[in-house]
């Protein structure tokens, strides 16, 4: 049986109270403290990343899902955000983070999301050309790959057929993977060891590097000195005994994500003067939708996804993808239950599932209010509209592949038995407390800024009103970006790790074949 | 950090009533799960902090005095007959008002995930998620090996058919009937 690596540390392995020193402190494992970490660390610095949840290895991703998500998801996979119609979101909590649980796809952000970054948000340094070689090396290091031919499956065959019958443009999906093998079960921690989370890829180079790595540490305080960050405090979430740590270090990296960062800067009162923190929560809202054929699909074999429909996306912001998901997962993509469930059920292996994903303009918020935390996200009737479109879109593509029904997340409407049937959905457009969403791409809370009044941090990553204490992780992108974020996630944390190396005097070393040129 | 937490006394009577309003059922299909997946939606509702688990006992109560709210008595879920409690929990769901609608979308979503995600209930279903899992480990294990061999990971795969690995043969499982 494989076992952690040495440079995991679990609480059985200390004792007492914990007070450490180092260079940089890391808060989370997941694709911006990981990558961050790695960058800290190969530059020589002594770094230490704290991270809340466990360490596994693959032998550990169990096929138990209530387990695994209770080991794997915060709150046990109960996260939800309210609005019109609540969404429940998937975040990560093991060492990796949310890298352990996604579907793996690879996309650089688009030039048109970095063209608007320079000239609306002045940020010059993230332009298509300057970012290039760090798109290069975080595809070079997390092993961003096309899919072995014959791995795909079914569910991704079915919608590669309606969109090539429709003449519809598909894009190859990249995924971090070496040789997946169609487990379809990314989503409770991937059993064959082919996805390649932040767990197997920044995270080992970072150990090599000399980095430490604390599992079960929950920071609750941000330790500051005449408005500079020194440190920061919390508990071990050791199950036998109450233990404290204190993490003093020259520099604090919070990548905990975009809900957990803020949440921290709230209850510590920091960035307050910005009046930006835990705004501009951007989710890239997903519907789901199935499909049932009369031959089977057998989703259980192949790839969760190999393909994506490009056709309107730059048009009209609107992406269609197939999402192979475990059947307990495909249960919960139907409204009903017991028997009505049962019977659609039973269908299993002839159902096909996949997803809409469109570029959101609305804006939601994170706050903690009494100590809970307060996740807001309204989707707007523009980007309802888009959903009604696309979910046309989908069934078209859908009945043209040979489906004989296709399912959909709107409560009046959850079944559309032929193509002519399509046009009900414009006759009675679904409102938005009548859709069931989802999401699994938090954004924005913490934006980069080049002004000090418009956002969180500056260009470096660094806190505008906080010497010392950077953000490394999704809330600080300036905007939506319309794609599966791990990659821009990567690419801004090794952007923001060189030039915090270089402050600190340090040179971040290019191994032999790295595309990275020196940050700007 | 998972607590002590139980569905005791009436609690329990409630999620009972709902768990087996909620299960599947097929006629073929002779185990009964409403005790089990009651185990599982506990686990889940514990693994949940506490003010999630505040919610999930709120919602398990909202069900079972939701009567009034869908025209349909005054008798608690509880004390239905299963045909009677699942036509008021059917009601729920289809109701009109969202936010009453919601009270069955948390406790739908684990019963569904436990009750989905169980062994036997997956092998009818005709997705034996545990041995393919295992199919797959063994077959990833084995193209790692060929990929050693040849002493190259290409970016971009190609078909491993000199090893003797067809595109056509990746997805191939047989396996033993139950």
């Amino acid at each position: 049986m494989a076992t952690l690596h040495d440079g995991i540390v679990q609480p059985h392995q200390t004792r007492g109270d914990l007070r450490i020193d180092c260079d940089v402190v890391v808060v989370g494992s997941g694709a911006g403290g990981a990558t961050t970490a790695a960058t800290l660390a190969e530059a020589g610095l002594r770094v230490v990343v704290l991270e809340e949840g466990a360490a596994y290895t693959t032998a550990e991703y169990s096929a138990d899902i209530p387990e695994m998500l209770g080991k794997l998801m915060r709150g046990g996979g109960s996260t939800v955000m309210m609005g019109r119609s609540p969404v429940p979101y998937l975040e990560g909590r093991c060492v990796g983070g949310t890298t352990v649980v996604n579907g793996g796809m690879c996309w650089r952000t688009p030039e048109h999301v970095l063209d608007a970054w320079v000239t609306e948000r002045r940020l010059g340094h993230l332009s298509a050309q300057r970012l290039e070689p760090y798109f290069e090396l975080v595809e070079q290091v997390i092993d961003a790959r096309f899919q072995d031919p014959g791995s795909e499956g079914g569910v991704n065959d079915r919608f590669k057929a309606g969109a090539d019958a429709l003449g519809w443009k598909l894009s190859r999906n990249r995924r971090n993977q070496r040789h997946c093998v169609g487990s379809n079960d990314c989503v409770t921690g991937c059993p064959s060891g082919a996805k390649r989370s932040t767990a197997e890829t920044w995270l080992p180079r970072f150990y090599a590097a000399g980095g430490r790595l604390f599992t079960h540490m929950k920071v609750e305080r941000v330790l500051t000195q005449r408005g500079r960050a020194t440190g920061v405090a919390g508990t071990l979430l050791d199950p036998y005994a109450k233990r404290r740590f204190r993490i003093e270090a020259r520099a604090v990296v919070l990548s905990c994500g975009a809900i957990q960062t803020p949440l921290l800067l709230q209850k510590n009162r920091l960035g307050k003067p910005c009046g930006h923190v835990g705004r501009h929560f951007t989710i890239h809202p997903n519907i789901k939708m199935a499909a049932r054929f009369d031959t089977p699909v057998d989703s259980m074999r192949g790839t969760h996804q190999a393909w994506q429909c490009v056709e309107f996306k730059e048009t009209d912001g609107i992406l269609l993808a197939p999402g192979a998901i475990p059947l307990a997962f495909m249960s919960a993509v139907f409204p009903s239950f017991g028997p009505r469930l049962a019977e659609r059920m039973r269908d299993y292996r002839y159902i096909a599932t996949g997803g809409i994903l469109v570029d959101d303009h609305a804006e939601g918020y994170v706050k903690s209010v009494l100590g809970l935390p307060i996740i807001h996200y309204d989707v707007t009737d523009a980007d309802q509209a888009k959903f009604v479109r696309a979910a046309a879109l989908m069934a078209e593509l859908y009945f043209a592949a040979g489906a004989n029904e296709v399912y959909t997340p709107f409560h009046h409407l959850p079944i559309i038995e032929s193509p002519d049937a399509i046009a009900k959905l414009y006759a009675h457009p679904p409102r938005v407390q009548d859709t069931e969403y989802f999401t699994a791409h938090l954004m924005g809370t913490c934006r980069m800024s080049s002004h000090p009044k418009a956002g969180v941090v500056d260009p470096n990553g660094e806190m505008w009103d906080v010497a010392g204490l950077y953000v490394a992780d999704a809330g600080t992108m300036p905007g939506t970006i319309g794609v599966n974020p791990q990659v821009t996630i990567m690419a801004l944390a090794r952007v923001i790790a060189e030039r915090l190396a270089d402050r600190l005097g340090r040179k971040v070393p290019r191994a032999a074949g790295e595309a990275v040129t020196a940050a700007a | 950090m998972s607590s002590n937490f139980a569905f005791r006394g009436y609690t329990r009577r409630v999620a009972r009533a709902v768990v087996d309003a909620m299960v599947p059922r097929w006629p073929e299909f002779e185990a009964d799960l409403t005790d089990d997946v009651l185990e599982q939606v506990e686990d889940f509702t514990r693994n949940y902090p506490p003010f999630v688990r505040f919610g999930v006992v709120a919602m398990l109560y909202g069900l079972e005095f939701s009567g009034p709210l869908v025209l349909d008595g005054l008798k608690p879920t509880s004390m239905l007959d299963r045909e009677a409690a699942i036509a008021r929990l059917e009601k729920v769901a289809d109701h009109p008002i969202p936010q009453i609608r919601m009270m069955v979308m948390l406790p739908k979503i684990m019963v569904s995930f436990s009750a989905y995600s169980r062994p036997e209930v997956e092998t009818f279903l005709g997705a034996p998620r545990r041995a393919w899992r295992a199919n797959r480990k063994a077959f990833r294990d084995r193209l790692v090996q060929i990929d050693a061999r040849r002493g190259a990971d290409p970016a971009t795969p190609e078909p491993l058919v000199d090893a003797g690995v067809r595109p056509e043969d990746y997805l191939r499982f047989e396996p033993t009937p139950a």
